[in-house]
């Protein structure tokens, strides 16, 4: 475990009730980097994300964030978090606004509409649904709204579920600029997907789980994104 | 911390509710349900004691006002004694509804309670079991199974409950939110209920038994708010949640309750009222007809009065032969009709007893049981003024065959059928009817009540027990 990490996995596992769902991870992400944990479905990523946002509990070994047992300092680790959830589940009685305020609130943030009103221009959500109903939304506009969310929460660590799941190509480009400003800001991120070539485009470092077990490992070489058809055979490999 | 986004969250839940207008609706149609269901039985009890008193007085009045007459006249002419209802029985009228709350008092006879609610109504007339209490202890919880199954499992069917713990709320704080919304909305239907009680414990009514019967209220509205919550987020999906719930209301308030009442009858079986009704009358015939001086049965007491007196026939002695034989019949007739009664209210109160111990598996039993007791609308207390009203009967039915045995001469009394003057004759002035005691029943003293209801509070607190316990594991089980 490297002292300076952010995120740590160390001897990871997870299992529930006969079935090992992580079974000995090791890995650190450090401050500033962009981690996609890429893997098909029902490799382990989501228990992964899961384990590290402190919902379950790791069986052996730990998960660390910011220097938190995320089994047994939860609370520690979710105060200093921010997620984006995979499908945005944000709730559609209210409106955008209103959404971020509540979970602001019980986050226990304290921001201002003026802050509240920066972050949504920063995402680019069109100012005329700001008031709307969220189920008036695309998921496009969710995201914004909750990545808008993730930001007002200045957490140091981002976790994001599929982030670029269905979304259109220029949204997902918007989104990959936006994940590469905050990580040169500072924040650590770290991302679950399947999504190969957008995972190559903004992580710094991108490791690939299956069933489970972590199988691989890219990591990219100064500017120069990670080789997507390096990687897609990798994945590819281990899936057929 | 804990309390801050506990009501954060309560606000949200609140906010939802007004904005989707099937929870508001639920919402309004209860709070107006219970709030009718109050106005209409505060107006239908308020009307009815003035009626009762108005003819309790009329019924004294009428019988005092009587001419001269035959005192066996009177003693059919009869008497009414009403039963003012108790303050809480706006809330609660409990036996009252069925067992009426007037007696008919007369001779040789002890006649069952009258105007009954629910011998009133149509048979297809429900309404009249709409009481506050039937809403409190039946709809409502409905009310809130329909508004709360979903507060917790929508929020993890919606994806939402995985990025509100993620924002740190912890599984205390967000059961606890929905908790506290599900109680401010119950109370929706409690308040107005609430407020009668407030309204009554300015009423001739022990403070302590209106503020335990509020409580018995609050707790039952906290054990389903607690355990629609507990469903709502143990159950993963809100139709399972849903189904649980309106079994565990089906066998709660309307299952239970009703098996008490089939198994308490089974245990102690009771003869019908037709069957019981020819048993007394057998058991009167054997005693003979008090209205016949010749009859048998009276014949030792002719002999020791004779003898009394000192004198060979009926017509020397110094009182009324046939007032006497009234007066000895009426006693021994009353104490056979008190056997009865006795035993019918002893298989009647064990049968109640039986159905109250279902309260250890229905809380709906355990504050019913409350509830009936406290306000003086249970059966024990129907039993006290069923001893009452007997008691005055037997005291004004002798009063006037004291009447008939010591100033009605034998003579013209047994001679009053031979003409129109004769009969006319055989009469007592009606200076003689001023004989009726003030009626004026009241139920147990407050002390006594709760000491009765104590048992089922116990039930109440280990339901208290129960639900806490279940809150626990919801929030163990609470996961995204």
């Amino acid at each position: 475990m490297q002292t300076n990490s952010v995120i740590c996995a160390d001897a990871l596992t997870v299992c529930v009730d006969d079935r090992t769902l992580l079974d000995n991870l090791n890995f650190n992400v450090g401050k500033g980097e962009v981690f996609a944990l890429l893997g098909g479905n029902g490799a382990g990523k989501s228990t992964t994300l899961k384990t590290f946002l402190g919902l379950m509990k790791a069986s052996s070994g730990s998960a660390t964030v910011l220097g938190h047992n995320a089994s047994t300092q939860p609370n520690q680790v979710q105060k200093s978090v921010a997620y984006l959830p995979e499908s945005v589940t944000l709730y559609g009685h209210l409106s955008g606004v209103e959404n971020i305020r509540y979970f602001l609130s019980v986050a226990g943030v304290d921001k201002s509409d003026d802050d509240m009103f920066a972050a949504l221009r920063k995402v680019a959500l069109q100012e005329d649904s700001w008031n709307k109903a969220l189920s008036n939304y695309s998921k496009g506009m969710r995201q914004k709204t909750a990545i808008a969310l993730a930001l007002l929460r200045n957490a140091p660590v981002l976790f994001l579920d599929e982030p670029t799941s269905g979304l259109d190509p220029a949204a997902i480009d918007e989104f990959n600029a936006l994940v590469s400003e905050l990580a040169a800001g500072g924040a650590t991120i770290f991302m679950v997907t399947h999504d190969v070539y957008g995972a190559c485009q903004v992580a710094h470092r991108i490791v690939l789980l299956s069933n489970g077990k972590l199988t691989g490992s890219f990591e990219r070489a100064g500017d120069t994104p990670i080789d997507t058809e390096a990687v897609h055979a990798a994945f590819a490999g281990r899936n057929v | 911390m804990i309390l801050n986004v506990a009501k954060i969250i309560c606000a949200e839940q609140w906010r939802y509710w007004l904005r989707t207008k099937v929870a508001a609706t639920v919402l309004l149609l209860g709070a107006m349900l219970t709030i009718a269901a109050l106005v209409v039985n505060a107006f239908h009890i308020d009307e009815a004691a003035h009626t009762r008193d108005h003819l309790q007085t009329e019924a004294e009045q009428r019988f005092e006002a009587q001419p001269d007459k035959h005192p066996h006249r009177m003693v059919h002419y009869g008497h009414y004694v009403f039963r003012a209802p108790t303050p809480l029985s706006v809330i609660e009228p409990g036996v009252d509804t069925y067992t009426g709350n007037a007696i008919f008092l007369e001779g040789h006879r002890q006649n069952s309670a009258m105007f009954a609610e629910q011998r009133q109504s149509a048979g297809l007339t429900r309404f009249s079991s709409l009481t506050p209490s039937f809403l409190a202890l039946v709809l409502a919880p409905l009310f809130i199974i329909l508004i709360g199954y979903g507060s917790v499992s929508r929020e993890r069917e919606a994806g939402t409950l995985t990025l509100l713990l993620s924002q740190g709320t912890t599984r205390w704080q967000l059961l606890l939110g929905k908790l506290l919304a599900l109680i401010t909305a119950s109370s929706l239907f409690l308040l107005p209920l609430l407020l009668a009680c407030l309204y009554v414990a300015f009423s001739n009514e022990s403070a302590l038994v209106v503020i335990l019967f509020c409580l018995s209220y609050v707790v039952y509205f906290l054990l389903w708010a607690t355990v629609v919550t507990a469903c709502s987020a143990i159950f993963e999906k809100g139709s399972v949640s849903f189904t649980v719930l309106v079994v565990i209301w089906m066998s709660a308030c309307v299952l239970l309750p009703r098996l008490g009442s089939s198994v308490a009858t089974n245990i102690a079986p009771s003869i019908g009222k037709l069957e019981a009704d020819f048993k007394v009358e057998e058991k009167l015939r054997s005693l003979g007809d008090g209205h016949d001086v010749n009859d048998p049965a009276f014949k030792k007491l002719k002999e020791d009065l004779l003898a009394k007196y000192n004198v060979d026939s009926v017509d020397d002695l110094p009182v009324n032969f046939r007032g006497i034989v009234a007066q000895y019949s009426e006693g021994r007739q009353a104490k056979v009709l008190n056997e009865f009664a006795e035993t019918r209210m002893s298989e009647e109160l064990e049968q109640a007893q039986i159905a109250r111990q279902f309260g250890w598996l229905s809380p709906t039993v355990a504050v019913r049981s409350i509830s009936t007791i406290l306000a003086g609308t249970s059966l024990e207390t129907h039993h006290r003024f069923l001893r009452e009203a007997e008691t005055l009967r037997l005291e004004f039915v002798q009063a006037l065959n004291k009447v008939h045995a010591e100033k009605l001469d034998y003579k013209l009394d047994i001679n009053r059928n031979a003409s129109e003057e004769a009969a006319d004759k055989a009469v007592v002035g009606a200076d003689n009817w001023a004989i009726l005691a003030e009626f004026d029943f009241k139920p147990e003293a407050g002390s006594t009540r709760i000491s009765n209801a104590l048992i089922y509070f116990i039930q109440l607190l280990l339901w208290m027990g129960l639900t806490a316990l279940l809150l626990q594991a919801a929030v163990r089980r609470l996961n995204p």
